[in-house]
């Protein structure tokens, strides 16, 4: 038992960011269908995944967190009509930036789940977080604290 | 150049063309800026004419909605870069603008990285578009292709920052009313020196696509961190991406226009998932 705990400590820790519309209740729907997933994930429900700033994708990997995933609603399905497109630019800066920093690239990910897709919610945290385990625990996880 | 100047401003003034002038004096030793409206005003004569640079462009972006008529701005090659670019984010009115070409000395231009500065025939003529200097050559820990020595090599350039805020301060980009580095959630006030590496990485991708390479930022830093190199990464991605560079390109910036559909270049799946090595 206290080994048990004592891996889950040093196991990865992801953030999934979920937009209200889509890929929240993929989630969900993965939930109540008892998909099983790997426990590693956190879920923040956000409106839309437009409203996610590349500010809050580095304050997450400063407070340790070892992936970042981001889902939302397919392209051309945003509630908010174009919201996820503004996502799209987005994660593109953000993931070259952190890549060209040297903070390995597979630890942020950006996926496009609608509500009916519960099992590819279940297949995105289940290799997500297979690669993130892959590029180990994030050398972020509390460098910055002095 | 300080009379070709004086006489720029004098001319611009008298004939009409601008209600007011912007002109750098210098003070105990520093540097400011100062509006003239008279073509007779004594500051004139001891106009500032010399090598240090000033973010002009700031205090016409404050000046600009109390001062009706058209305003005479003497600016660098940066400067007008700058100042595009703020108009294009609704900062600056560019056709209230009378922007007078004021040429660098090779020793700025060298000390800048600047192979284009206005030469001596710019004052008075509107200068046309141009990019900036060619990049500087890579510090050798950013030559590697190992991830852990680039991160280590940023870290250790960021561990030495004071959090002046002078990066911030002196950059004619940031004009925010709320800035992101005064957000307490995403910046803890505790911590002096600030936490690394979300400081630094916070302007880094705001600058993506504002950043003009005037270099200034690096010039203030008491840290000597290289922001002008962290900056042009950002500004390369932008340029990659979306093919916009900020201060040229004529466009505003794609990634701030929401809800304008793109071109998802170098959005196919692999690039999103991660799962195909990026090459």
């Amino acid at each position: 038992m206290a080994e048990a705990a004592e891996q889950a400590q040093e196991d990865v820790k992801i953030v999934a960011f979920l937009c209200n519309w889509c890929s929240y209740a993929g989630a969900d729907l993965a939930g109540v269908s008892r998909m099983q997933y790997p426990p590693n994930v956190r879920d923040i429900r956000v409106m839309c995944t437009g409203t996610i700033s590349p500010h809050m994708v580095l304050k997450t990997f400063q407070e340790g967190a070892d992936g970042v995933l981001i889902a939302g609603c397919h392209i051309g399905d945003c509630h908010y009509g174009k919201g996820n497109y503004m996502t799209a630019k987005r994660f593109r800066v953000i993931k070259d930036l952190l890549a060209s920093l040297g903070i390995d690239e597979r630890r942020i990910r950006l996926e496009w789940v609608s509500a009916a897709e519960g099992a590819k919610y279940q297949e995105t945290i289940t290799s997500f977080t297979e690669q993130v385990r892959a590029a180990g625990k994030s050398p972020l996880a509390k460098a910055g604290k002095r | 150049m300080k009379e070709a100047l004086q006489k720029a401003v004098r001319e611009a003034l008298e004939s009409g063309k601008a209600k007011a002038t912007v002109i750098l004096v210098e003070k105990d030793g520093e540097l400011m800026p100062r509006l003239v409206t008279k073509p007779d005003d004594p500051a004139i004569d001891s106009l500032y004419s010399g090598d240090r640079r000033y973010p002009t462009a700031s205090f016409v972006v404050m000046l600009q909605p109390v001062i009706t008529g058209d305003i005479a701005v003497p600016v660098r090659e940066c400067d007008r870069r700058m100042l595009f670019e703020l108009s294009k984010r609704n900062q600056v009115d560019l056709e209230r603008l009378v922007l007078l070409g004021t040429p660098c000395t090779q020793e700025v231009a060298d000390a800048c990285g600047c192979d284009h500065p206005f030469t001596a025939d710019d004052i008075a003529i509107a200068p046309s578009l141009a990019s900036p200097a060619d990049p500087l050559p890579l510090p050798e820990a950013l030559q590697s292709n190992d991830p852990a020595e680039k991160l280590a090599f940023w870290m250790g350039e960021f561990e030495r920052c004071i959090k002046c805020m002078g990066c911030r301060n002196v950059c004619p980009m940031c004009f925010c009313n709320d800035c992101a580095l005064d957000n307490l959630d995403l910046v803890s006030a505790e911590s002096k020196p600030p936490e690394i590496p979300i400081f630094h990485l916070i302007r880094a991708v705001d600058m993506a696509d504002r950043c003009v390479d005037c270099g200034m930022c690096e010039a203030i830093c008491p840290a000597e961190i290289p922001l002008r190199q962290l900056y042009r990464q950002a500004r390369q991605i932008v340029k990659d991406a979306f093919g916009y560079e900020p201060g040229v390109s004529e466009e505003k910036s794609p990634v701030e226009m929401l809800g304008e559909p793109t071109e998802l270049a170098g959005m196919e799946e692999g690039f999103r998932t991660g799962q195909i090595p990026a090459e």
